[in-house]
């Protein structure tokens, strides 16, 4: 998840993926930067290189919880 | 907790203003632009005028803004402001005032892509207006360029010592990198603000009530007689040129041994640290020369390296400004180049590097 507010555009989070999930946005924020966010969300794998890199703290992630096999 | 340094990680913008609350700053008039909006939103948060007295205001414009300061100026209280390059493009009626007036002030210059209303990203395009004066009139700004965090703290109260020594307007030349740039800073410890009865003291020249043993202070930049006026343009260009002898400020990186030297500040200075180390690993011998002051430019000290440099490239975000400073600093004895991106796209290391391969050492 981005907090596309506080977002400045500064790509650190894409260089930061393995797996390209992040992309800057066409549109921009109120501040008029163009935020980050997941241009390919099902290639995350939840390892938060992004959440650790963002220097203003934009980044949160979540991992889903997936059902025990049987 | 007096001997506990106090260091914070925090954004440029942000440092310069816990610094100008903790250097005793009187007065803040600004107006917001990005990427310089949280000098005045920090501002706004620490509430200054509830601990130190600092007046912090949110003005109706830019021009309304330089004026204010033009105002605490001649009182001898210590006023700042702070914008982006279209908001400065906007103050330089006021600074000029300011500078024939001679009043001290601080501004802040935190540069986005021009020309025009152009991008919030970061530039150094404005490199002209700020050190050739900016507005109209023979006049000088004292041009400090922060490549840190902790530089941009630093020169708050750097910038306010050198605008009361000389009593003529100083501007911090950022950018949006190192204004919106997250980095660790030590912050000095708080200081009173000056009293009335300090200002008198030590600036007379303040028009501060007029007591009845001396003449009234005048603070205009007006005058009728042009013989006069050619006068104090002397005095002016006196000043000037002791603050190119006195306050040349620059950083040197491995210019000892250097066969070609990068110079650049601010954050191409940051950008060419990393080139230069590039360079040095496949065994080309770079040095990096970084001004601090762009007025007074480092004159004396790049001349100082022409014996063993051959080549040097101006690396600056613009279509190529400070090069013309060094090449007039160079005279024709080295090849002098520019390299640069420009409109908010920043270079990167490796490009800077192969910049120099291709215009210096191979041209």
């Amino acid at each position: 998840m981005v907090d596309m507010v506080s977002c400045k555009g500064c790509s650190l989070c894409v260089e930061a993926c393995p797996t390209q999930v992040i992309g800057l946005a066409d549109e921009v924020n109120a501040k008029g930067y163009n935020y980050a966010y997941m241009v390919n969300p099902e290639a995350c794998t939840g390892c938060s290189n992004c959440a650790m890199v963002c220097p203003d703290s934009c980044i949160t992630v979540y991992r889903m919880k997936v059902a025990e096999p049987a | 907790m007096d001997n506990k340094k106090d260091i914070r990680l925090m954004k440029g913008n942000e440092a310069i203003a816990e610094a100008a609350i903790r250097c005793g700053v009187d007065g803040y008039f600004g107006y917001p632009i990005t990427p310089q909006s949280e000098v005045m939103e920090t501002l706004m948060l620490l509430k200054p005028w509830e601990t130190t007295g600092m007046v912090v205001l949110q003005a109706e414009s830019e021009i309304a803004s330089i004026n204010m300061v033009y105002g605490g100026a001649g009182c001898g209280k210590k006023v700042m402001t702070s914008s982006s390059s279209p908001g400065i493009s906007l103050m330089q009626e006021g600074l000029t005032y300011l500078a024939g007036a001679e009043l001290p002030c601080v501004v802040v210059n935190v540069v986005r892509g021009g020309p025009g209303l152009g991008t919030i990203q970061p530039a150094q395009s404005d490199y002209f207006q700020s050190v050739k004066g900016g507005g109209h009139g023979d006049y000088k700004l004292i041009v400090l360029a922060p490549a840190s965090v902790q530089e941009m703290a630093d020169f708050v109260e750097l910038a306010f010592d050198l605008a009361f020594k000389y009593r003529n307007p100083a501007l911090i030349l950022s950018d949006g990198m190192i204004g919106q740039m997250m980095e660790k800073v030590e912050l000095k410890p708080y200081r009173k603000r000056w009293t009335n009865e300090e200002i008198k003291q030590m600036h007379p020249w303040a028009t501060m009530g007029k007591p009845a043993e001396r003449e009234r202070n005048i603070i205009t930049s007006v005058e009728l007689d042009p013989n006069a006026f050619e006068r104090f343009n002397h005095k002016l260009q006196d000043k000037y040129r002791k603050m190119q002898e006195e306050e040349v400020r620059c950083e040197q990186f491995n210019c000892e041994d250097a066969e070609y030297l990068l110079v650049a500040y601010g954050s191409s200075a940051r950008i060419c640290q990393k080139a230069m180390e590039l360079a040095r690993a496949k065994g080309i011998k770079v040095g990096l020369l970084r001004p601090i002051t762009l007025f007074p430019f480092p004159t004396r000290e790049i001349q100082a390296l022409l014996g063993h440099v051959k080549g040097i490239l101006s690396v600056e975000l613009s279509e190529g400004q400070m090069v013309e400073d060094v090449r007039l600093t160079v005279e024709g004895k080295v090849k002098v180049e520019h390299f640069g991106r420009v409109g908010g796209v920043v270079h990167s290391p490796e490009e800077v590097v192969e910049a120099l391969e291709r215009k210096i050492i191979g041209g």
